[in-house]
């Protein structure tokens, strides 16, 4: 009787330790930030990481289900070698999901490869449009967003705008982003019976405005629309050429590193699209949080915060589907109760909207003694 | 255009195109000597401003920057002379291997962006001013606003391609440079220390580049690759004023600058291609530049 029930007890426990072997796995995501190239970018890519890396320190801090790990890759602001890279993070290193990256050529070159491989990509802080858009009715779509959309943050930009100003001038890069918010600012502007008064536009590569700025200046621009990677030179101009308009800018002017460059007192006033606010309590410890940890490393508050954010919400997912890609998606899309440090709601997701930031999220920032805080309509 | 908005233009103009004509210069007399081009003369310019920043930052006066900045460019210049390009010349025969030295100079210029990368990061800064600060950094001339250091580095460009036309046809050290450039075997049979006088001419390029380096730092945002934009545009002014003395490269390097802010002001959606493109026309016409000799000179 005491062997059987000896026998009883050996089995049970064998049952007990393959269980628990079998419920917790090692999950690996593929990470794909631009970590090099031109600066502005690298900004962004930089400051996504810190935040998803914050977020893994927590989970692993927290006693996790699975041992979830990340590989980082630099794609270098590169489509084809963030093809390259994602390739491999198919194909080597097998991971069942990836999160990046922040140049929309290189997304839209590397999502239909993810959507293929059925494997669920959670794309930021790329903010060209149609981006989720493209996949969306592919049933299922394996291409989720955490980002601002940038068209989200242009309407939000020109609501405030013509309600304030009556002449509006726009600059812009000639890259393919300046490009890109030329012809939706122009829409926008269009949709609601306003024209812009002047429109100039520099190189990625120019090393002096000052022509630009006299122009605008000479067309009695009020407000200047900044669509630009390098603002500084946009601010120096000003100062030489004794001009001071409004500025309004895309979420790019509320990096750290951009009043570093032009000055806290030249910048104080410019406004731009955010989707956190530091009066929040959740968001205010996020940002002691990550102050504490990386110091002057930590620049960007919003774009950290839906880095942060965006891995949480892909943490939770991996919990409750494991290592398998198509159960991580399904669980990323039904995603619910989520309390996220930026303006990403409890559900983010719905079969028809795989975007984590909606319009109504999206609110204007303010610089002011150098913080950028909600502007108070 | 009114007036006031043409003084400005061109005073941008110039201001930028000094900073063309100091790399110019650089490149011209270490090719003079040495037959080579540094490809890495932009990234001197870059950690040159970087280095001016750090002093600036630090508290530094402003003589002691410049001291600074000057002798990490001369030893960077001599660096470069004795590793990347003088073992790469004198061992390389006649034919492709004669241009080891360009993939050299671009990966010895690399390498600084690498090192700048490290210590700065990949980020954008404005160097703080060096000579005031707030309201102070401007003043005003013929109604237009000009920094201090657009002054400072317009005159630089005068004063030392002067200074470099006066050491090249009127000093002992000019006329081993020409020897030296005519033919090197010719010139250490003369007695002329050639190798001495090639290192002298890196370091005085290195020297031009730092001076640009330093004031450019806080007229534009820098970056640890912003050289080699700044190269080509020094190469694009070599094209207009031709590859024989300094009075040529400065007027080829301002009026790349001059038509470089024309051309933004007049049409800024084209405005960076505007200028290159006056250039290929311009080298149509007149392939040797403003002041290059029109046949090979046969002395």
């Amino acid at each position: 009787m005491n062997v059987k029930r000896g026998i009883g007890w050996v089995i049970g426990i064998a049952i007990l330790a393959l269980s628990a072997q079998a419920v917790a796995e090692n999950v690996k995501v593929g990470v794909v930030q631009a970590l090099s190239g031109p600066p502005a970018i690298v900004d962004f890519g930089e400051s996504y990481l810190q935040g998803i890396e914050a977020a893994l320190r927590e989970y692993k801090a927290a006693r996790p289900k699975h041992e979830v790990e990340i590989v980082t890759y630099n794609d270098e602001a590169n489509p084809q070698r963030a093809v390259s890279l994602v390739q491999r993070l198919i194909s080597n290193d097998r991971v069942s999901a990836v999160i990046g990256t922040v140049n929309a050529a290189s997304v839209v070159a590397f999502s239909p490869i993810l959507q293929q491989a059925q494997i669920p990509v959670l794309i930021g802080p790329s903010t060209a449009t149609d981006i989720t858009a493209r996949f969306i009715a592919q049933k299922p779509s394996y291409v989720f967003r955490c980002s601002m959309v940038e068209n989200h943050m242009i309407d939000a930009v020109l609501d405030w705008a013509i309600k304030r100003y009556k002449k509006i001038g726009l600059i812009h890069t000639t890259s393919g982003y300046g490009m890109f918010a030329l012809a939706e600012i122009q829409k926008g502007m269009a949709q609601r019976n306003v024209q812009l008064v002047a429109v100039e536009s520099g190189a990625p590569t120019v090393t002096d405005m000052t022509p630009q700025i006299l122009k605008l200046k000479n067309a009695g621009v009020e407000l200047l629309l900044v669509y630009h990677d390098s603002p500084e030179l946009i601010y120096r101009a000003f100062q030489k050429v004794d001009y001071k308009p409004a500025v309004a800018a895309s979420w790019g002017l509320s990096s750290k590193m951009t009043v570093n460059v032009i000055g806290k007192d030249a910048i104080e006033g410019a406004v731009m699209a955010q989707a956190l606010d530091l009066n929040n309590a959740k968001a205010k410890g996020f940002d002691e949080m990550m102050t504490r940890a990386l110091g002057d490393k930590y620049r960007w508050p919003v774009v950290a915060a839906l880095g942060y954010d965006a891995m949480r919400i892909m943490l939770g997912a991996i919990d409750r589907a494991g290592a398998n890609a198509a159960r991580i998606r399904d669980a990323l899309e039904s995603t619910e109760g989520f309390a996220a440090v930026s303006g990403i709601p409890a559900k983010p997701f719905s079969a028809t909207d795989h975007e984590c930031v909606d319009p109504s999220q999206v609110f204007m920032g303010v610089w002011r003694g150098g913080r950028v805080v909600k502007l108070d309509n | 255009m009114i007036a006031t908005d043409l003084v400005q233009v061109l005073l941008s103009g110039i201001a930028l195109g000094s900073v063309y004509t100091l790399l110019a210069m650089g490149l011209f007399l270490t090719y003079a000597t040495s037959r080579a081009l540094n490809f890495g003369q932009g990234d001197f310019l870059a950690l040159a401003a970087f280095l001016g920043m750090a002093g600036m930052l630090a508290g530094m006066p402003l003589i002691a920057v410049v001291i600074g900045v000057a002798i990490c460019m001369a030893a960077l210049g001599m660096l470069i002379e004795r590793f990347a390009v003088r073992r790469i010349i004198s061992r390389s025969k006649a034919g492709a291997a004669h241009l080891g030295w360009i993939l050299s100079t671009l990966g010895f210029g690399m390498m600084l962006q690498n090192v700048i990368a490290l210590a700065w990061g990949k980020s954008r800064y404005y160097s703080p001013p060096l000579f005031s600060s707030g309201e102070k950094q401007l003043v005003s001339l013929f109604g237009a606003g000009v920094f201090l250091e657009e002054l400072a580095i317009g005159a630089a460009a005068l004063v030392l391609a002067g200074t470099m036309y006066v050491l090249l046809y009127r000093s002992d050290w000019g006329r081993r440079v020409a020897a030296v450039s005519f033919d090197r075997h010719t010139a250490m049979l003369l007695g002329i220390d050639v190798k001495r006088t090639v290192m002298w001419s890196y370091v005085v390029m290195a020297l031009l580049t730092g001076a640009a380096g330093l004031l450019v730092g806080p007229l534009s945002s820098i970056q640890s690759h912003m050289g080699m934009l700044f190269l080509l545009k020094a190469f694009a002014a070599i094209s207009i004023g031709g590859f024989t003395n300094p009075a040529g490269l400065l007027i080829g390097g301002i009026a790349f600058g001059v038509i470089e802010s024309l051309s933004n002001y007049v049409d800024s959606t084209f405005g960076d291609l505007y200028p290159f493109i006056i250039v290929l026309l311009f080298l149509i016409v007149r392939p040797m530049g403003l002041f290059g000799e029109r046949k090979t000179d046969v002395r």
